[in-house]
């Protein structure tokens, strides 16, 4: 019963989006303001009947009902509840359930929170929105719905969630992506309704940068929780894969990133008019092809969902018609844009040019090498691979005249700058860097490498010219304090996405240079060294847990004779389908992770064990996490939060 | 006209992308090109994995109708397939197993503990069944490259003249046989 209220529900959620793409978009055409004024109500309606079908696949999962299908497929009765919840998105049905509730919800939210806009604007921005609900609502109503019965024959129990995905990071990063995919929709939405109305000012960059600034956030967060997940998880120590399916999720956000940036140059000066709303179609674009790659089974990695002609061929058509039709809207509409505004070549406007130009090279890079194989194979030019060592070299190349350009950046000001007021800076910002990163490796490390040297460098580079901006802006105002307190909330959100990437790029730059790990096989009481650590293997147990048994290999560390921490390296065995899942031990740090992963038993009694030494990995996190940060703190902005009162009167206008 | 053609390049692009996503989608990513079928078995001189002292070359292998079956004792799939490949040879099929070893980096790994690996292999063969009348040591992987192994296990046949006739991935079940090796054997006979 429960299970079909939900489909009902779902397709009376897609009646209302139906209505959404059409009412509003055809008032705006003929100015019917009855129509347009539609637009909120029905985009809070088809919310509202999206979480009821939510609420069903979760009731669903967690009464165990395995006459579902889906739950049979992904979930099972000893699974702990919390897992339950987690399984209604563990598979790809249920995931596009989630992708659903996102794109409503952001729906809603965009809705609820754009009383200020010009009512034509308005009601476009919410019709493409409601487009693209019917589109994926078809999908998961005609393809792929998880609310499939199997009756009258099913199963007593279920198969249970894949093991790979129950732990904490997956309860949190896919909704975390999606928030962030579905998200980009918005600025992509904003981007189609100001091509339609035909006016491509500054006032739309200031729309759309809070939503796209909110998206982009959630996507940083997403692929940073996908990367501990991933480091926790697979039990090797890899963070980072260039996997096809990480791939599809670096783009939109390279796009983005590059987006938000030259949005601001819009917003403020009023030119690259036409570039990003180009980036904005982009960005949402990648996130729907990224969607396509990882739901069509077209490539083959590590993340594979099941094979399907049909259902991708849906999202192809799909895809077309989302991104065939943007695009042609901005050819048809692009060339009667016009930028105006002067600037010098030492400026901020071309400092952000450059951001972009390296930010789309590198989306460029990582599409070509995630299609290329493909294309390759359709060429009848046989199967070939591209991995690690080209992107690695590729990112690196990129990353040196980005960083540089990073720390130079937020010195510039608009227009043009006198060359000498920069030297100083500069000059000062690369001798300290250059100062403490040779003090820091050479006093830690007996081996420093010229690459490492410069990966590092940079990273503090970017940190401390940051710092030094930071400093020179607060002193115009008197007193550091009176200063600090002037700096305005998108300010400091460049400031924390800067510092992030200082993180990040260090984090890469030492963990990948300093990284040790020894395979060794132990016996109970003996003693490994790995740099200043000593870890003494005290024996296995066995461990039981509500849906696995296993052994739990214990392992205490020492440093100088003093016990650091105590490791339990876990190797379980999943009860239903009979999978082995490495659950590494690590002991996390500032400076290092102590990671820990249990092997086989070995003859007489001994276990092979892998030890890992990994210093600064968990930067790579802080930094995601401070970036991500960066994102949310636009919601504090004031300049974006308009009062209900002058909304209201903003809204009156409009209607005039 | 410039600024005209610079507004359509990203849908032109786009549509090209379109094109071979459409294609891949009727691919199958797991097929594997082999461009080696109908070819001859490339050269080798490698040793016998239990023996000291014994090499075989391609010359060798020459002259019968064999399988030649790429496994490791780290494969689960092989020791899954191992009782099958058995009672192949019980009817009378030669199989010739040419053992992967994975991850071994003489650079490395120092030098390779070849005793190690013989107790290794004779335990499991004496536990799941033997279906090989002997193993070539494939240490580096050099013959694995030339036929184009992307893993284990995999299956190669090979006719009298020394031509590969079929490469399956994956493992050997009945299934399989009946579809893919049995009518090709009959033909051979």
């Amino acid at each position: 019963m429960i299970p079909e209220i939900g489909y009902f529900s779902l397709t009376l959620a897609m009646v209302l989006s139906v209505l959404l793409c059409i009412f509003p978009l055809w008032g705006a055409h003929t100015g019917n303001l009855r129509l347009m004024r539609a637009a909120p109500s029905l985009a809070i309606g088809q919310f509202a009947f999206v979480l009821i079908s939510f609420a069903a696949l979760i009731y669903a999962s967690l009464t165990d009902d395995f006459t579902v299908s889906y739950v049979a497929y992904h979930s099972s009765s000893t699974l702990p509840w919390y897992y339950k919840i987690t399984s209604t998105w563990g598979g790809h049905e249920g995931a596009i359930l989630l992708w659903l509730v996102m794109q409503a919800g952001w729906t809603a939210v965009v809705a609820a929170r754009s009383k200020s806009l010009p009512w034509v604007l308005r009601a476009r921005v919410l019709g493409v929105l409601g487009f693209l609900g019917v589109g994926f609502m078809m999908y998961t109503l005609l393809l792929s719905s998880p609310f499939e019965r199997l009756l009258p024959y099913f199963p007593v129990e279920g198969r249970d969630l894949n093991p790979l995905l129950q732990d904490p990071g997956m309860i949190i990063h896919p909704p975390l992506l999606y928030m962030g995919y579905v998200g980009l929709s918005v600025a992509f939405s904003f981007a189609i309704a100001a091509l339609l109305t035909g006016k491509l000012d500054n006032t739309w960059a200031k729309w759309s940068r809070p939503w796209t600034m909110t998206a982009w956030g959630f996507l940083s967060l997403g692929i940073t929780i996908g990367s501990w997940w991933a480091y926790a998880e697979l039990g090797w120590g890899g963070w980072w894969f260039w996997d096809p399916v990480e791939n599809a999720s670096l783009m939109p956000w390279l796009v983005a990133t590059a987006l938000l940036h030259s949005l601001s140059v819009t917003e403020k000066r009023g030119i690259f008019k036409s570039w990003t709303v180009l980036l904005a179609i982009a960005a949402f674009s990648l996130s729907l092809l990224g969607t396509f790659i990882v739901r069509s089974g077209i490539i083959v990695s590590v993340h594979a969902f099941a094979t399907d002609p049909d259902r991708g061929l849906f999202i192809l058509a799909f895809l077309g018609i989302v991104v065939g039709g943007g695009l042609a809207l901005y050819a048809l509409r692009v060339s009667q844009v016009h930028s105006e505004g002067r600037y010098k070549f030492v400026s901020r406007e071309v400092a952000l040019w450059l951001n972009n130009i390296f930010l789309v090279v590198a989306t460029l890079i990582v599409l070509l090498g995630t299609l290329l194989p493909m294309v390759h194979k359709e060429m009848g030019l046989g199967s070939i691979s591209i991995g690690e060592p080209f992107f690695n070299k590729m990112f690196a190349i990129l990353l040196v005249p980005f960083a540089i350009l990073m720390g130079i950046g937020p010195f510039l000001r608009w227009k043009q700058n006198k060359w000498a007021f920069l030297q100083n800076k500069i000059a000062v910002g690369v001798l300290a860097s250059v100062a403490i990163t040779c003090v820091w490796l050479f006093s830690a490390y007996d081996e420093v490498t010229p690459l490492t040297l410069l990966a590092t460098t940079l990273g503090v580079w970017v940190a401390i010219s940051t710092l030094i901006d930071i400093v020179t802006k607060a002193a115009v105002h008197g007193t550091l304090k009176e200063g600090l307190k002037r700096l305005g909330v998108s300010y400091w959100a460049m400031v924390l996405g800067h510092i992030g990437m200082a993180f990040v790029i260090a984090g890469v730059a030492l963990t990948s240079a300093y990284s040790v790990e020894r395979d060794v096989s132990m016996k109970q009481g003996d003693t490994v060294q790995l740099n200043q650590y000593n870890y003494r293997f005290e024996g296995v147990k066995t461990i039981r847990g509500p849906n696995y048994s296993g052994h739990a290999g214990v392992v205490t560390v020492l440093k100088n004779d003093d016990v650091v921490t105590r490791l339990y390296a876990e190797k379980r065995k999943y009860d239903i389908g009979m999978q082995f899942m490495t659950e590494a031990a690590i002991d996390a740090g500032f400076t290092r992770d102590l990671y820990l992963a249990l092997g086989e038993q070995l003859s007489q009694g001994a276990w092979s064990l892998r030890i890992y030494h990994k210093p600064f990995v968990r930067w790579l996190w802080i930094g995601g996490v401070l970036i991500s940060l960066a994102g949310f703190m636009i919601l504090f902005d004031k300049r974006y939060r308009t009062s209900a009162k002058t909304a209201r009167k903003a809204a009156a206008e409009s209607v005039l | 006209m410039n600024r005209k053609l610079l507004a359509i390049a990203p849908l032109l692009a786009f549509a090209f992308i379109c094109i071979f996503l459409y294609q891949g989608l009727f691919a199958n990513p797991r097929e594997i090109q082999t461009g080696r079928i109908g070819h001859e078995m490339p050269a080798f001189t490698l040793p016998d994995l239990m023996q000291d002292n014994k090499q075989w070359t391609n010359e060798a292998l020459k002259g019968e109708v064999y399988l030649l079956n790429v496994w490791g004792t780290w494969c689960p799939t092989c020791l899954a397939e191992l009782g099958y490949l058995t009672k192949l040879r019980e009817q009378g099929v030669k199989i010739i197993g040419l053992y992967y070893v994975q991850g071994y980096d003489a650079d490395f790994d120092g030098p390779f503990d070849m005793q190690a690996l013989r107790t290794e292999v004779q335990d499991m063969l004496e536990r799941a069944g033997n279906p090989y009348q002997f193993n070539i040591l494939d240490l580096h992987r050099t013959l694995s490259l030339d036929l184009g192994v992307s893993g284990a296990p995999e299956t190669f046949l090979i006719d009298k003249n020394g031509t590969i006739l079929l490469h399956h991935t994956g493992d050997i079940n009945p299934r399989v046989w009946r579809s893919k090796f049995a009518p090709m054997m009959q033909e051979l006979k």
